[in-house]
């Protein structure tokens, strides 16, 4: 019951929209868009081309195919552990960025800069550096996620309110501890939104790798079977990176619901 | 020292200092991992006294610039439409979402073996890219007018064009211009990613066949000139948001 007062009275926008009103032409709408995308594939392009009703004969078969299981189960063990340690430090930067100017002085520019360099261009590089392994992956997906968590972190951590420091710092409480029960906290919908932004940009550099260097994974399973003219198949792999990225997309915003019902603001966006 | 100088004490500090950190760093490991600043900058010379480097600089312009300004050209009027016409809003937000959220490099295969390696399938790359952001971005600024304020336009018998020059337009500009942004990094990446793995031209093809020559040096340069036109770039989109954003007030 009180969890419901709460989530009512949070971002009305948000929130589930009138449900039958919308439900209706989103239905159409969808429909609409399946039947313009068969029928100009019937009309205009070759047959090995995707199209849904194809795309959809072949789904199951796919989706019970081992080889695919285990690309899909590659792909994610790396962009999770690869989220994993790009979360860990770049919460930790990114705190102490926010809070210390010296710092921030100091890396602000670099940071900014390796944000803004079109992540995959470091591919070559690290293909150099790692060699035509998973490891590149690996150092794609973390270069690829760390810096939208570092930039939102210390932008959270910055606009803590002044006030809760002040009465932390008179009961002499430590630097530390003022760190994880106070800064950590109330930059956590910052920490959020640079997440949900991380995630899908970790999944673009997996992706590109994957094509780049050719190690096993989803990305380079679409990869083969495209070149083999099996678009059908590769394209279920397409389906599901789309159901990861949406996926991403509606955690975070429930957990920002859930967990921070007091949050509201525009997060930074790339 | 005046104040417009010492303001920027910390920024030449900082860059002194990560250039020379990256200095050390290249001299004290082998030049096939990294090279120094200052070779990079000897290595960037020598491709453009050769004459290669800005004939591939101006490949990857027309195609950063034909496929950014296509992108906007079809998604600011579409977006505005998508924006006025509440049912057709309504019905298509959830599939903009889905292809927002979706990993669009993962068609690039698709695009490879349906339109081959011209510059037609290269600009169709960083045309998706660029787009949705685009569209995205104003249906959302469509959402945040409140119907009332249509509604009081209406009963004070606002014409079409009243409408769109005093409520539509102010209010979905701005995150018009978000989007314009995202836009352009976007499609900077769009860039980088069609010369990769379509026909490797331009810059991208720069950077891979400087790593496939393990010309370490010529990789660095490349790297360091991408970065600071995203930089660059970073910083245009950033004014041009600013500049609308005042309207949001």
């Amino acid at each position: 019951m009180a969890d419901a007062a709460i989530t009512a009275t949070v971002p009305a926008a948000r929130a589930a929209p009138a449900a039958r009103g919308v439900l209706v032409p989103r239905l159409i709408t969808g429909l609409a868009l399946l039947l313009i995308w068969e029928v100009a594939v019937r009309l205009l392009a070759p047959a090995y081309v995707a199209k849904p009703t194809t795309v959809l004969m072949v789904a199951p078969h796919v989706l019970t195919d081992p080889v695919f299981l285990r690309a899909t189960g590659n792909t994610l063990a790396a962009v999770a552990e690869g989220l994993a340690v790009a979360l860990v430090f770049g919460t930790v930067i990114g705190l102490l960025m926010g809070r210390s100017p010296a710092l921030e002085k100091a890396i602000r520019h670099y940071v900014n800069g390796f944000y803004a360099m079109p992540m995959i261009v470091v591919l070559p590089l690290f293909s150099l550096w790692f060699g035509y392994s998973a490891s590149t992956r690996i150092a794609t997906i973390i270069f690829a996620a760390i810096f939208s968590i570092i930039v939102n972190v210390a932008d959270g951590a910055r606009s803590v309110p002044r006030e809760f420091l002040e009465v932390a710092r008179s009961f002499r409480s430590s630097r530390l501890r003022m760190m994880l029960n106070i800064v950590l906290p109330s930059s956590m919908p910052y920490l959020l939104a640079g997440f949900r932004l991380a995630a899908g940009r970790a999944l673009i550099g997996a992706v590109v790798a994957e094509f780049f260097i050719s190690v096993g994974g989803l990305g380079y399973y679409i990869l083969y079977n495209s070149r083999s003219y099996h678009h059908n198949e590769a394209f279920v792999g397409v389906l599901l990176l789309a159901a990861f990225g949406v996926s991403f997309e509606v955690l975070v915003q429930a957990a920002t619901r859930r967990f921070l019902p007091w949050y509201r603001r525009d997060e930074k966006a790339d | 020292m005046p104040t417009s100088i010492r303001r920027y004490v910390p920024f030449w500090l900082s860059l002194a200092v990560g250039i020379a950190l990256w200095e050390v760093a290249g001299r004290s490991t082998s030049a096939a991992f990294m090279v120094p600043f200052s070779a990079t900058l000897v290595r960037l010379w020598e491709l453009i006294v050769a004459g290669e480097f800005l004939g591939q600089l101006a490949e990857s312009a027309k195609l950063f610039f034909t496929g950014f300004v296509l992108a906007l050209t079809v998604g600011i009027p579409l977006g505005m439409l998508l924006a006025r016409v509440r049912a057709l809003r309504i019905g298509i937000e959830p599939y903009l979402m889905l292809i927002y959220a979706t990993p669009l490099v993962a068609l690039i295969p698709f695009i490879l073996s349906m339109m081959g390696f011209g510059f037609a399938p290269k600009v169709l790359v960083v045309f998706l890219f660029a787009v949705f952001p685009v569209l995205y971005n104003t249906v959302e600024g469509a959402r945040s007018i409140k119907p009332e304020m249509i509604e009081v336009a209406h009963s004070f018998r606002s014409g079409e064009w009243a409408l769109w020059r005093e409520v539509m337009l102010p209010y979905t500009l701005p995150y018009t211009m978000t989007g314009v942004r995202q836009a352009i990094g976007r499609a900077l990446v769009g860039m980088v990613a069609a010369e990769f793995f379509l026909s490797s031209t331009g810059l991208g093809q720069l950077i891979m066949g400087a790593s496939q020559n393990f010309d370490t040096g010529g990789v660095f340069a490349s790297i360091f000139v991408i970065g600071l036109i995203g930089v660059g770039l970073m910083r245009v989109g950033l004014m041009i948001e600013r500049h609308f954003a005042r309207w949001r007030q």
